[in-house]
């Protein structure tokens, strides 16, 4: 053996993967190579090292949680229009005489469809990079059908946006947010895509544009009904960062009241008492004394009660 | 693709007893028709080992638990396409590599852009390593620091598919030819993987060998 295939063959000599007479003549040259035997010991003590970083075992709490926004999820494909689609489907193609019309039906659908989202396409009409230009005109990507984004990188020196798709093939945009097709994008994207990374980039990507009201009412929503709680945490991080309005205060209440998660719930108390007590918002007070009032959690009741306090006073 | 089964059914843990075959088979045609309660029988079979492999690959539980959900959410859309011509474990376990894939590939682009800080302004990954006893030997302490951060940057700097490689082959201790079944290449593509991992990471720690 040749040093040269010592070294092609060392690490499958230190994972067990080489046959019996490969391992042999394996042996035989370290035996035989001063070189390749030092290279052999530096390597097991790399790989005895690799082992210094220790194994994370999922708790069973977190194992319960995963189970539980798994099945909330679920609860969403079942009743949402995947599900709708899923239920009707199977039905309709299962009888042979009616699968003619099925397909009649579709077809039609698909072109009034087509007929109806072509405002929608032409929003898509995006500055394109040169690997893109050569799929589609360049700058235009009206009829581009959009089968999934695979990455949304916003670089948050220059407030650029890269985002990367794949239709008829692999596609990169960039933009802003302040471009509406852009935006349109990314709002839709953190409203409804399936991949809670890509919702959470798309998050990142947003973070800049929240003085636009499409952009503002995205960030609310993700708060709300993001079914990632962690991604709920980080929207609403986000819009804590935004101007104060009724719209803000409404969903922070509503979080009040609905968030199934006590770490985003209290997170949310805690940003409309802050605002209540910090810009003297008396409007909140009848809220803040409702939490104050029937709250069943006791933190909640206690730091209601005093934002009521420093707002109207001892007339509490 | 036995290879494969066998490995990874002797990880999946048992909640309750194991099913065997013919109960699973039962249990993915109900799924399959649309049956809720028999996917999460499913689920529940399989998702503590698709959680560990998760974060041993992400780090974070945060994010393991949307890699979690992801992989699941697909399994359930395409149920309806398992053909039993492999067992569902490995099918299973090949869309929760695929989802893996696409993080880490996502998350290599994203830090090249700007690498995310935890709180202690580490990054993320070094939250898995282990913590010694600091009040023991304070110096061992440091430096027990140091290596585990040494390992983690050496270890970001693999490509995705490397990384993955070397995680199933490293910590996980399964066989090239299933590694490269599950993430949808050829034996000879692992062995390449490992191949540049090991070096790379040599290079990289050689001097705390």
């Amino acid at each position: 053996m040749e040093c040269k295939t010592f070294d092609e063959n060392l690490a499958l000599y230190l994972y067990d993967e080489l046959e019996a007479e490969e391992r042999s003549a394996f042996e035989a040259h370290v035996k035989s190579c001063q070189n390749c035997r030092t290279l052999l010991e530096q390597s097991r003590g790399v790989q005895t090292l690799l082992h210094q970083r220790v194994t994370v075992e999922p708790t069973p709490e977190l194992l319960v949680e995963c189970r539980e926004a798994l099945y909330r999820a679920l609860d969403h494909e079942q009743f949402g229009w995947r599900g709708l689609i899923r239920s009707w489907l199977p039905v309709v193609i299962g009888f042979p005489a009616s699968r003619a019309v099925a397909t009649a039906t579709l077809v039609a659908l698909g072109f009034g469809l087509g007929w109806v989202l072509r405002p929608h396409a032409n929003r898509l009409s995006i500055p394109v990079k040169a690997d893109m230009a050569q799929a589609v005109p360049a700058g235009d990507l009206s009829n581009v059908h959009i089968n999934d984004i695979t990455q949304v990188a916003p670089d948050s020196q220059t407030g650029a946006i890269r985002i990367t798709l794949n239709a008829e093939r692999k596609m990169t945009l960039e933009g802003s947010v302040d471009d509406p097709r852009i935006r349109d994008l990314l709002v839709n994207a953190i409203k409804g895509y399936d991949n809670a990374g890509i919702r959470r980039d798309t998050l990142d990507a947003l973070r800049a544009g929240s003085r636009q009201p499409s952009v503002r009412e995205a960030l609310i929503y993700a708060m709300q009904h993001d079914p990632n709680t962690g991604m709920r945490l980080e929207a609403l991080k986000t819009v804590q960062g935004m101007e104060w309005g009724a719209d803000l205060s409404q969903a922070l209440i509503d979080s009040a009241d609905h968030e199934q998660n006590p770490g985003v719930r209290l997170t949310a108390i805690d940003a409309l008492v802050n605002h209540a007590v910090q810009a003297k918002d008396r409007t909140l007070v009848p809220e803040l004394q409702r939490l104050a009032g029937n709250d069943s959690n006791r933190y909640v009741r206690i730091t209601c009660a005093k934002a009521v306090h420093d707002l109207v006073g001892d007339g509490y | 693709m036995d290879g494969i089964c066998l490995e990874l059914a002797g990880k999946v843990p048992a909640e309750g007893s194991r099913l065997d075959e013919a109960d699973e088979h039962d249990l993915i045609r109900r799924a399959q028709h649309g049956d809720r309660a028999a996917f999460e029988v499913l689920v529940r079979l399989y998702d503590r080992e698709v959680l560990r492999l998760a974060i041993k690959v992400v780090g974070s539980p945060d994010e393991a638990q949307d890699l979690y959900q992801e992989a699941f959410l697909k399994v359930y859309r395409s149920i309806a396409h398992f053909r039993f011509d492999s067992r569902f474990s490995t099918w299973l376990y090949r869309v929760v590599m695929n989802v893996c894939l696409d993080h880490l590939r996502r998350q290599k682009n994203r830090n090249e852009v700007q690498a995310p800080e935890s709180e202690e302004g580490q990054p993320e990954f070094f939250q898995t390593l282990a913590d010694e006893k600091p009040g023991l030997d304070p110096e061992r302490s440091v430096q027990g620091k140091e290596i585990r951060q040494r390992i983690g940057t050496a270890l970001s700097q693999l490509t995705p598919r490397e990384r993955m490689v070397f995680e199933l082959k490293h910590y996980q201790g399964m066989r090239l030819r299933a590694i490269g079944e599950l993430c949808g290449t050829t034996e000879e593509t692992a062995k390449n993987c490992l191949f540049r991992a090991t070096q790379k990471l040599r290079l990289a720690l050689v001097d705390l060998a």
